[in-house]
């Protein structure tokens, strides 16, 4: 777990030194590219078709750009619950909440028949609820019992993904009605009404609302822990739990806010992948989104503005990473490790930055 | 062994820098075969870096140390044990489960264990050097000057050269810091070089052969004669002349104090204890039918020997931990495991005696944990008003004396004095203050600063306000206090008025005698 190890409450952010990620990053993707033409890849249509994958369209960008809203999500989560030295790493189970409650709400629940907006906002907000309740778990154990977060968070993760593979399995619980036996493991589309409307209409550009609700979230986030009284007490608990005691701050209480808040904004980013993207709930649904959103966070290095930037960087590199394995043949093998190199080598700076400001 | 009077250790314009601190600068001394050498200083002074240069946890930046005429340059612990140079620090490194045999077969045993033959040894060298041990008790049971000896045995088993004692009294009784004396001084007679670090002078005079004196990381005195010039070392050690300096400063470093002024008229009960007990979690009895008061304006201290209740004690009045038994009134309103929150809210301020674990958050700034416990009063529109609480901070760095280079920097960067004055500065600052619970509240702190930290306790008790100062320097209660209280094994032994006649009877006490 080096990666855990790199991002401690109380260390600080990127600072001028925005050259060496940015440098680490460059290197990650040189790297790549020689394993890609070690792989026996012609490499020019290897960076074709990432580039075409990432930004090559008006639809390639709206792509990556809702990958990194939902990766923002769930990484804004991450650094709320990180102030308090709360690491959450469940962020797939959290998603799939979000995912099996929003699809419950839209086909079964009467969303669709909501006035308006409200048609495809109430169905989000109880995604967030449910990504919050199944982050909360983990905080009420934590301080019950003592379980160590990063445990529960993970476990709680598998019986979410699961739990959501059985619903769609199942035409009692979401599964779409069965006409013969090919119909995929997966619901119904979810009603017009209650998808996140485009935020650019009339171009062919998938990119939906929820980008304007992560910058309006991620800037919230920001005065909350930079200047409220809650964000005091998630750093004073964070760093000290017993003198943030003796001070008569509610510790348990933080903790288990904390980690709803940091499943809910898992939850929400569940709600827009289903609402805004894939409108049926897959048996894959949250296919990698929270432990890439978890590395967003650990990268952002606790400030919004680090997770907005990492959540960019991810969500281009897995959309030109997607393109490179389908059209370019690259093995998907190499693509995780493209991203693994990328996460090494930002962790490796920041430890030497971290490093040479200390000497 | 070489001769007695042959210098052993040579020391030669040492030089350490932490940063821009210079912990050393250009330290000079010698230490001779069979000789006790004090070396006194402040907290702060530099002497725990020289000793820890010595015992190769350091290197030095300047300078170059010769050990028996060839040079002595230690890379580490093993280094120095390997040279002849042993050390016994404040903290003890032995394994609480085992018996003292098997600690000390813990560093040196190859091969097979011959635990006969070490207990053996450690039979030998305990009568040697009358360092009364059982070879087979478990560490866990035994008092703390008896883990300090078997600390001392595990140094003396590698037949050491030079043996550094780093503040090795802080934790005895006064029992038995003679006894620890008595053992340097037969140590001393066999040929080993001692250094014995102390800010204490009664243990100077006592013992001390010769005596060098830091301040700041320079030597400032040296004495041949330390117990004719005590006076003359003192001034170096703080700069200031003991003779009228207050009685607090005075027992900070261990003079004899004087009684404090008459006790001040006594006030209404603010504080009441009654059939207080407490049982850990593994049964074990930690405060036994504990009872007492204390009144407004009134300063009572307890006593004894560390490890005795009072940190209990005062985690229970604090809310941090839940009384089993009876409990505690504050005017009248009872607690029996009131939470910090309703505590603070009754008046009852505390200063923890761990201040780094309880009493503040470092890595947050100064006037934030100025604020700690109170930041809800700057909440102004859902967010904390920043202009007011660097404000209030700076209210209180002047009023408290806090030197920091403004309320913005981390609580971290303050030095041991000024981060205390900083939590005294919070807990008396609280809203409608009635109780103040003190614990350790002098520990690792310079002479100044004891003396403000007192300064400001004694004047909080002058405006009304009932003080429960639990503390491990008797010299510094007795100074202080009305009143003393001597906790023995989680009971009070007793309980008189704080003066220098009272002292034999407190040691008594302290040592779990009914007097």
């Amino acid at each position: 777990m080096t990666v855990l190890a790199v991002a401690r409450p109380g260390m600080r952010p990127w600072r001028s030194e925005l050259w060496v990620p940015v440098g680490a990053v460059v290197v990650a993707l040189l790297g790549g590219l020689a394993l890609v033409a070690a792989a026996g890849v012609a490499l020019p249509a290897a960076v074709a078709a990432f580039a075409d994958g990432a930004w090559g369209s008006a639809y390639a960008i709206g792509a990556s750009l809702n990958r990194a809203v939902a990766l923002g999500f769930v990484g804004l989560g991450f650094i709320v619950a990180h102030r308090a030295n709360l690491t959450n790493v469940g962020g797939e189970g959290q998603i799939a909440a979000g995912g099996i409650v929003s699809t419950a709400l839209c086909l079964y629940g009467g969303a669709a028949s909501l006035p308006g907006p409200l048609a495809w906002i109430v169905p989000l907000t109880a995604a967030a609820i449910a990504g919050g309740v199944w982050g909360s778990i983990a905080g009420v154990l934590k301080v019950r019992i003592g379980t160590n977060e990063v445990i529960s968070t993970l476990l709680l993760s598998f019986i979410g993904v699961w739990a959501l593979y059985g619903c769609v399995q199942s035409t009692r619980v979401l599964r779409q009605p069965m006409t013969d036996s090919a119909t995929l493991p997966e619901s119904l589309e979810v009603p017009l009404a209650t998808q996140v409307p485009a935020l650019v209409s009339g171009l062919d550009m998938p990119l939906h609302a929820g980008a304007v609700v992560l910058l309006a979230l991620a800037a919230l986030v920001a005065v909350v822990l930079a200047r409220s009284l809650f964000g005091l007490r998630l750093r004073a608990v964070g760093l000290n739990p017993p003198a943030a005691r003796r001070a008569g701050m509610p510790i348990g209480a933080t903790v288990v806010i904390a980690m709803f808040i940091a499943g809910a904004f898992a939850g929400l980013a569940g709600g827009f992948m289903l609402q805004g993207e894939q409108l049926a709930l897959k048996a894959r649904f949250p296919s990698g989104y929270g432990i890439d959103g978890l590395v967003v966070g650990l990268l952002a290095r606790g400030t919004v503005k680090g997770v907005l930037a990492s959540a960019l960087l991810f969500g281009f590199l897995r959309s030109g990473g997607i393109a490179m394995e389908l059209s370019a043949g690259v093995p998907s093998a190499i693509v995780l490790v493209i991203q693994g190199l990328v996460i090494l080598l930002l962790a490796g700076s920041a430890w030497w930055l971290h490093r040479s400001r200390r000497a | 062994m070489p001769e007695a009077g042959e210098t052993l250790l040579a020391i030669d314009g040492v030089g350490k820098r932490f940063g821009d601190l210079a912990a050393l600068d250009g330290v000079s001394l010698d230490i001779t075969a069979g000789e006790i050498h004090g070396l006194l200083g402040e907290n702060g002074a530099g002497k725990s870096t020289l000793c820890n240069i010595v015992f190769g946890v350091l290197r030095a930046d300047a300078g170059g140390m010769r050990l028996g005429g060839t040079p002595y340059r230690p890379t580490g612990p093993a280094g120095a044990l390997a040279a002849g140079v042993a050390m016994v620090h404040q903290h003890f490194s032995l394994v609480g489960d085992l018996s003292v045999v098997d600690n000390l077969l813990l560093g040196q045993a190859r091969g097979f264990l011959r635990r006969a033959e070490f207990a053996a040894e450690v039979v030998r060298l305990s009568e040697t050097f009358g360092l009364a041990l059982r070879p087979q008790a478990i560490v866990d049971d035994l008092s703390v000057g008896e883990r300090q000896r078997v600390e001392i045995v595990k140094c003396l088993m590698r037949r050491p050269r030079l043996l550094v004692l780093d503040e090795p009294t802080a934790v005895l009784l006064p029992a038995e810091i003679e006894g620890l004396l008595q053992v340097c001084e037969r140590v001393a007679a066999s040929g080993c070089g001692i250094v014995l670090v102390t800010h204490k002078l009664a243990e100077i005079r006592r013992t001390a052969h010769r005596v060098t004196v830091l301040r700041h990381g320079r030597v400032v005195a040296r004495s041949d004669a330390p117990a004719d010039e005590i006076d003359r070392l003192v001034r170096a050690m703080i700069q200031r002349d003991l003779v009228g300096a207050a009685p607090t400063l005075r027992a900070a470093v261990g003079s004899a104090s004087a009684a404090p002024a008459a006790a001040t008229a006594v006030g209404d009960v603010v504080l009441r204890v009654e059939g207080l007990g407490l049982r850990d979690a593994s049964g074990v009895r930690r405060l036994d039918n504990i009872g007492f008061s204390v009144h407004r304006g009134e300063i009572v201290g307890i006593a004894g020997v560390e490890g005795n209740g009072q940190s209990e004690l005062v985690a229970v009045l604090a809310g941090a931990t839940a009384a089993t038994e009876g409990g505690f009134r504050v005017d009248d309103q009872p607690f029996a495991n009131g939470s910090p929150k309703a505590l603070t809210a009754a008046g009852v301020g505390v200063v923890p005696e761990d201040r780094h674990r309880e009493g503040c958050v470092p890595a947050m700034s100064l006037a934030l944990n100025l604020a700690l416990s109170t930041l809800q009063r700057f909440r102004r529109w859902g967010l904390v008003d920043r202009v007011a609480l660097a404000g209030e901070a700076r209210d209180r760095m002047r009023a408290f004396d806090i030197r920091a280079a403004g309320p913005e920097v981390p609580f971290a960067s303050l030095s041991g004095g000024n981060q205390q004055k900083a939590v005294l500065a919070r807990e008396l600052s609280l809203p409608g203050l009635r109780l103040l619970v003190a614990a350790q509240p002098t520990r690792g702190l310079d002479v100044g600063a004891v003396e403000a930290i007192y300064a400001q306790i004694r004047a909080a008790a002058e405006r009304g306000v009932a003080v429960l100062l639990a503390s491990s320097e008797l010299d510094e209660l007795l100074a202080v206090a009305d009143r003393l209280l001597v906790m023995y094994r989680g009971r009070v032994m007793g309980e008189c008025a704080a003066t220098a006649e009272s002292r034999p009877r407190i040691g008594a006490w302290m040592a779990g005698h009914a007097a």
